[in-house]
C-alpha cells in the first residue's frame, strides 16, 4: 500500500486536529524547539524534495526561506498533531513545502523563523547536493541505498599529532541506524600497522550504545580496540579496516500480519584511512641517557640486603614502573663497582594494556655476589622519559646505596675462584681495614728528592777524597820513618826537652844549671834502667851501663858529663861551655835511649 | 750580621712553631677520625698541607678519610700519593685495594714481559731516594775498606778488606744505576686518577670529536701530553685518547 505524501499530510492534519481539541491549555515545560528536515540530502534534478519546519510549541508569523535554485510545488501545508500521554501534553507544528529543483548543484535551503512567545527562532540552514536525473525519480529506497545510508564504520583515533611513542588508541566503531539489523559480520582485511607498536585490546563483548551520529541517531558498537605505539616520525597511514556485513533492511512492504518485510543485504564497509602526523621528540633537553622512554613513570632501584658476608648474593632491582611505553625501552644498567660479580640480569615485567595505553611494571633483577671484604657503593643512576602531557623531559635519580661485605676470603690465598660471566677485577683485601697513622712523620711539602740532589753527590765524593788524604798521611809517615839522622835528632831533641827542660831553664845561672844538669841525668838513668836508689858513683852507673851492653864511648861521654858537673861546683865556667854541656847531654840521652 | 742572626733565630723558632702545630693538628685529626667526623679530620689534614708539611702517613689518613665517606676519587688519590712517598708500606697497599674494590672501570692490564717484570721488580723495589742513601751508606763503607787494607800488615786481614771494599764500591755503583733508572722511570710517568663521575675519553682535543671510551671515578691513568684543557692519557690496557684536564688530579703534584 502506498500512501502519497499528499494524503499522508491530510490524514496527520486531521489526525492533529482531533487530538489537539483534547489538548487544552496544559504549559508544555520543554524547551522550544524548531526545526528544518529534509526528506534527502543529495537528489536527481528530476526527483522532488520535502523540507518540514516543524517546532513543539504554537507560533505565530512564520516566514519561510526563499528556496534559491528550487521551485516550491506545493505548500505550505500546516499539520498539528497534540497528545496527552498520561497527563503530559506534546505538541507539534509543522509547516511543510515540496520542492522541486531548478539546477544542478550544491545549494543551501536557507533559515527558516518563526516568533513563539514573543521570541524570534530561526532554523539551521542545510546543504543539499543536486545531482544528475535519476532512472527511477521517486522510486523507493533500494535495501543496498537503505544499507548504505545506515551503516557507517568510523575509526576514532584519540591522538591525531602524538608524540613519538606515545600511545595513541584507534577505536573502529560501527555506526548502525536504528532501521536496520546486522546479522553478522566478517573482517575482510584486518590492518596492519606498519612504523607502530601496535597491541589490539580484543572487545569479548559487543555493546550496542545509542549515539548521534552527523546529526541523527545511531546504535553504536565498537568492534576494535588498537593501542598504537608510532615508531617513527612523520606522516604515517594507519591502512583501513574493511568489514562484511549482512544487514536485514525493512522495506515498505508489510506481510499478511502487518509487520513489515525484511530484505537481506551484504554490505562492505570499511572506515577511511587515517593518517597520523607523529612529532618527533624534541631535541632540546634531550638528556643524554634518553633510552626512548615515554609516559610518566617512576624508578627506583634496590638491593635485598646491604650487609652481607662475602661469597654470599644479593639482588640488585632497577625497577621502572607507570604508565608509558613500557615495552618498548631499554632500562638503564646500574653502575657497579668492578670488584663485584654480576650475573646477566633476570628480565620481570607486569605489563597490563589497557585502552589508554601500557602501564604496570618492568624490572631487572641482578644477582651480585662479591667476593672480598669492603665498603662497595652503588652509585646512584639515572633513568630519564618524556612527558608528553608537560612535554618536557624528566630525569629520575636513584638512591645510592652502600653495601657492606663484613667476613670473606682474605687474601688471594684460596685463589682465584671466580666463576662470573663478568670479566671483572677484585682487588683482594687483607683481613681488615687498617686504622689511620698516628705517628705523622711530617716534612717539609717542598723538600726536594734525596737522588741527584747536590747534597747526594757531596755525600757520595766527600768519603772518597778521605782515600788520597790518608794515602798521603801515610806517605808523610813513611817518609820520615825512613830518614834515621833526622829520626835521631828528633829523638834526642825529645829526650832533652822532657829531662833538661829545668836545666834549660837554668842556663843563665851557672851553679844551678849544674846541679840540674846531674839531677836530669840522674833521673834519666833511674827511669832507663828501673833502680830505685839514691846513690850514684860514677863505678857503679859504668858496671850498670856494661850490664846493658851500652857502647863504650856513649858511657865515657856520660861519665864526662858527670865529672864536668862536679867540676862546676868548684870552678867559674862560661857560658860557652854550658852551652857545649847541654847539647852534649842532649846526644848522650839520645844515644844511650837507642842502646837501652 | 747581628740582625741577620736574629732574623735566622726567628725563622728558626717560628719553623719549629709551625712543625709543633702542625703535630697538634695531627694529632687533633687523629681524635677526629676515631670519632667518626672524617670531615673534621680532612680539614685539619688540609690545614697541615697548607702549613707546607706532608709526609706518607698523612696522605694515608686522609685517604682512609675519604674511603669511609665513599668517596672514591680521592681516596685512592691520597693512597697513590702516600704509596709515591713510600713505595713498600703493605698497610697503605692494603687499604689502596680496599679502595680500588669501589671503582666502576674493570681494566685489564697489558701482561709485562719477563723482562719488565724482572726490571720492575728491582727497580721499584725502593724509591730513588732510598737507592741514593744506599749508595751513600756503601760508599763510605768502601772507603773504610780501602784505608783499613791500606792500613792493615798482616795478608789475609789485607784480603778481607780488600774484598770487602770491592764489594762496598760494586753495590754503591749498582745502587746509583738502579736510582736513576727509579728517577727516569719516574719522570716517564706522571700518573693521575679520574675525579669526575663519568668521563668520556675522545679523540681529539675538543667537544665535537668521537669518543673512544668512558672512563669513570677512581681510575689511574697516565698523562702523556696536554693542550689547553685538554690532556691525553693512556689507560692500564693501552688505549690512548683525551679527556678535559679539570676531571683528574696529577699524582705528583706536591
Amino acid at each position: 500500500m502506498v500512501v502519497t505524501h499528499r494524503q499522508l499530510i491530510s490524514i496527520l492534519f486531521v489526525f492533529g486536529l482531533l487530538l489537539s481539541s483534547f489538548s487544552g491549555f496544559c504549559q508544555d515545560e520543554d524547551a522550544v524547539t524548531f526545526e528544518m528536515k529534509l526528506s534527502k540530502e543529495k537528489l536527481g534534478i528530476n526527483e522532488r524534495l520535502r523540507v518540514e519546519f516543524a517546532m513543539n510549541k504554537d507560533g505565530d508569523n512564520f516566514n519561510p526561506p526563499s528556496f534559491e535554485g528550487f521551485q516550491v510545488v506545493m505548500g505550505p501545508s500546516q499539520s498539528i498533531s497534540s497528545s496527552w500521554i498520561n497527563g503530559k501534553r506534546s505538541f507539534s507544528k509543522s509547516y511543510s513545502y515540496i520542492l522541486k529543483p531548478t539546477a544542478q548543484g550544491n545549494f543551501t535551503v536557507g533559515q527558516a523563523t518563526i516568533e513563539i512567545d514573543g521570541e524570534t527562532y530561526k532554523t539551521l540552514p542545510k546543504r543539499v547536493q543536486i545531482t544528475a536525473a535519476v532512472d527511477n525519480p521517486n522510486a523507493p529506497k533500494t535495501a543496498d541505498d537503505v544499507a548504505d545510508e545506515s551503516l557507517h564504520l568510523v575509526a576514532q583515533v584519540s591522538k591525531s599529532n602524538p608524540y613519538l611513542n606515545e600511545a595513541v588508541t584507534v577505536v573502529y566503531k560501527l555506526y548502525i541506524s536504528s532501521n536496520i539489523s546486522v546479522t553478522n559480520f566478517r573482517p575482510l582485511d584486518s590492518p596492519k600497522y606498519n612504523n607502530f607498536w601496535s597491541q589490539d585490546i580484543p572487545v569479548t563483548k559487543y555493546n550496542t550504545v545509542n549515539e548521534n551520529y552527523k546529526g541523527k541517531p545511531y546504535r553504536s558498537v565498537i568492534l576494535k580496540r588498537v593501542v598504537l605505539y608510532p615508531q617513527k616520525s612523520g606522516k604515517l597511514d594507519i591502512e583501513p579496516l574493511s568489514l562484511e556485513l549482512y544487514v536485514d533492511v525493512p522495506t515498505n512492504r508489510r506481510d499478511f500480519f502487518g509487520s513489515r518485510i525484511y530484505q537481506q543485504a551484504n554490505k562492505t564497509v570499511s572506515a577511511g584511512k587515517r593518517t597520523l602526523n607523529v612529532i618527533p621528540l624534541p631535541e632540546q633537553g634531550k638528556p643524554e641517557d634518553f633510552g626512548g622512554a615515554v609516559g610518566q613513570f617512576e624508578f627506583e632501584v634496590s638491593t635485598t640486603k646491604t650487609d652481607l658476608n662475602a661469597s654470599e648474593s644479593l639482588q640488585a632491582k632497577v625497577e621502572v614502573s607507570g604508565k608509558g611505553n613500557l615495552k618498548l625501552f631499554q632500562l638503564p644498567k646500574p653502575e657497579l663497582p668492578s670488584a663485584l660479580e654480576v650475573y646477566e640480569p633476570e628480565f620481570e615485567e607486569n605489563v597490563r594494556t589497557t585502552i589508554t595505553g601500557m602501564q604496570g611494571k618492568v624490572a631487572n633483577n641482578y644477582t651480585i655476589v662479591p667476593s672480598f671484604r669492603g665498603r662497595y657503593p652503588l652509585p646512584s643512576i639515572s633513568f630519564s622519559y618524556f612527558d608528553p602531557k608537560s612535554k618536557s623531559y624528566i630525569s629520575l635519580k636513584s638512591d645510592e646505596i652502600t653495601i657492606n661485605v663484613m667476613e670473606g676470603p682474605t687474601d688471594s690465598a684460596d685463589g682465584n675462584f671466580s666463576t662470573a660471566t663478568t670479566p671483572k677485577i677484585a682487588v683482594p683485601t687483607g683481613r681488615q681495614f687498617h686504622f689511620i697513622k698516628t705517628q705523622p712523620n711530617l716534612i717539609s711539602l717542598n723538600s726536594r728528592p734525596f737522588f741527584g740532589s747536590q747534597k747526594f753527590y757531596w755525600w757520595l765524593l766527600t768519603p772518597l777524597a778521605f782515600i788520597p788524604l790518608v794515602l798521603f798521611v801515610r806517605k808523610k809517615k813513611q817518609e820520615s820513618d825512613a830518614d834515621v839522622e833526622g829520626n835521631r835528632l828528633k829523638m834526642a831533641n825529645r829526650l832533652a826537652r822532657k829531662y833538661l827542660s829545668t836545666a834549660k831553664k837554668q842556663l843563665n845561672n851557672p851553679e844551678g844549671f849544674y846541679v840540674a844538669l846531674e839531677k836530669a841525668l840522674h833521673n834519666y838513668l833511674k827511669a832507663k834502667l828501673k833502680i830505685e836508689t839514691s846513690e850514684f858513683s860514677k863505678e857503679k852507673i859504668i858496671d850498670l851501663l856494661e850490664q846493658k851492653k851500652v857502647n863504650q864511648s856513649t858511657t865515657e861521654q856520660f861519665i864526662e858529663l858527670l865529672k864536668s858537673c862536679e867540676m862546676a861546683r868548684y870552678s867559674p865556667i862560661t857560658k860557652v861551655q854550658m852551652n857545649e854541656d847541654y847539647q852534649k847531654a842532649g846526644e848522650v840521652i839520645s844515644k844511650m835511649d837507642k842502646q837501652l | 750580621m747581628r740582625i741577620k742572626g736574629l732574623l735566622f733565630l726567628l725563622f728558626a723558632i717560628l719553623c719549629t712553631e709551625s712543625h709543633a702545630q702542625s703535630e697538634v693538628l695531627f694529632e687533633k685529626a687523629t681524635e677526629a677520625y676515631n670519632e667518626g667526623e672524617f670531615e673534621k679530620a680532612i680539614s685539619f689534614y688540609d690545614d697541615i698541607l697548607k702549613n707546607g708539611k706532608h709526609s706518607a702517613e698523612l696522605y694515608f689518613n686522609l685517604g682512609n678519610c675519604y674511603y669511609k665517606m665513599d668517596e672514591i676519587g680521592p681516596s685512592i688519590y691520597y693512597y697513590e700519593k702516600a704509596l709515591l712517598l713510600q713505595p713498600n708500606d703493605s698497610e697503605i697497599k692494603n687499604n689502596l685495594g680496599f679502595a680500588q674494590n669501589m671503582k666502576l672501570d674493570a681494566i685489564d692490564e697489558i701482561p709485562k714481559t719477563a723482562m719488565k717484570r724482572f726490571h720492575d721488580s728491582l727497580v721499584l723495589a725502593f724509591s730513588p731516594d732510598q737507592w741514593g742513601y744506599f749508595a751513600v751508606a756503601m760508599i763510605i763503607l768502601f772507603v773504610l775498606g780501602f784505608i783499613t787494607y791500606y792500613i792493615l800488615y798482616e795478608a789475609t786481614h789485607k784480603r778481607i778488606a780488600f774484598i770487602a771494599a770491592n764489594a762496598a764500591l760494586f753495590i754503591a755503583i749498582f745502587c746509583i744505576i738502579m736510582g736513576y733508572l727509579g728517577i727516569r722511570n719516574q719522570k716517564l710517568q706522571n700518573p693521575a686518577i679520574i675525579f669526575e663521575r663519568e668521563v668520556v675519553i675522545t679523540s681529539e682535543p675538543n667537544e665535537r670529536s668521537e669518543k673512544v671510551f668512558a672512563l669513570h671515578e677512581g681510575t689511574k691513568v697516565n698523562v702523556l701530553e696536554s693542550l689547553e684543557n685538554w690532556s691525553k692519557v693512556r689507560i692500564a690496557d693501552g688505549q690512548t685518547g683525551w679527556m678535559p684536564s679539570e676531571s683528574l688530579k696529577i699524582l705528583k703534584d706536591f
